[in-house]
């Protein structure tokens, strides 16, 4: 059984953590894993813009529904663009298009997905992985 | 559908995977999954039409 290196420089691990859930993909690029950053930077690109595009719904917390706190921490995933899209334009979704429950599939899905990659950054800056 | 399978294949395959042959191999068993498991079960609630039940005759 190999044993595990301590966990080293974790300030800068939380700082990149930080960054790579604040701005998607800035944690890779910063690591040096630019390839992989740009892939996931289009997968999250074509995420978001489909959600949006189908006005699927970006989630917030509705008093009295608990389940909506797990939505929206999960929407918030996304970082600054969950708040640039909430607060700066105003965007929340249309209950009555066609393509709302698919598109808000996308827009969760996002926000998960980077919350993966936030911890893929984690690993990688601990050394816990390549 | 098939946008968010491939999706969700190019993402979990360039996340878990390093070498490009695992990563191809990771995304099709993703892709095909979710496609084929999506027609299964839109397949099967064909046997369970929406909408309320018939009136008793």
């Amino acid at each position: 059984m190999t044993e595990r290196k301590p966990v080293e420089h974790s300030g800068r691990a939380l700082a990149l953590c930080l960054l790579a859930w604040m701005v998607p993909t800035a944690g890779h690029f910063a690591l040096g894993r630019r390839g992989r950053a740009a892939v996931f930077a289009a997968v999250l690109v074509v995420s978001v813009l489909v959600g949006v595009g189908l006005d699927g719904e970006l989630h917030r917390v509705v008093p009295g529904q608990p389940l909506s706190m797990l939505f929206t921490l999960g929407a918030m995933g996304l970082g600054a663009p969950y708040f640039a899209l909430r607060f700066l334009l105003g965007y929340q979704g249309v209950a009555e298009a066609a393509g709302f429950e698919y598109g808000t599939v996308f827009l969760l899905s996002a926000g998960l997905m980077n919350l993966l990659l936030v911890l893929d950054v984690w690993d990688i800056a601990t050394g816990a992985k390549d | 559908m098939t946008l968010y399978a491939a999706s969700l294949g190019v993402f979990f395959a360039t996340l878990w995977k390093r070498a490009r042959r695992d990563q191809v191999r990771l995304f099709l068993k993703i892709f095909v999954s979710l496609m084929g498991g999506a027609l299964l079960l839109g397949w099967l609630m064909y046997f369970f039409p929406s909408g309320p039940p018939k009136p008793l005759p």
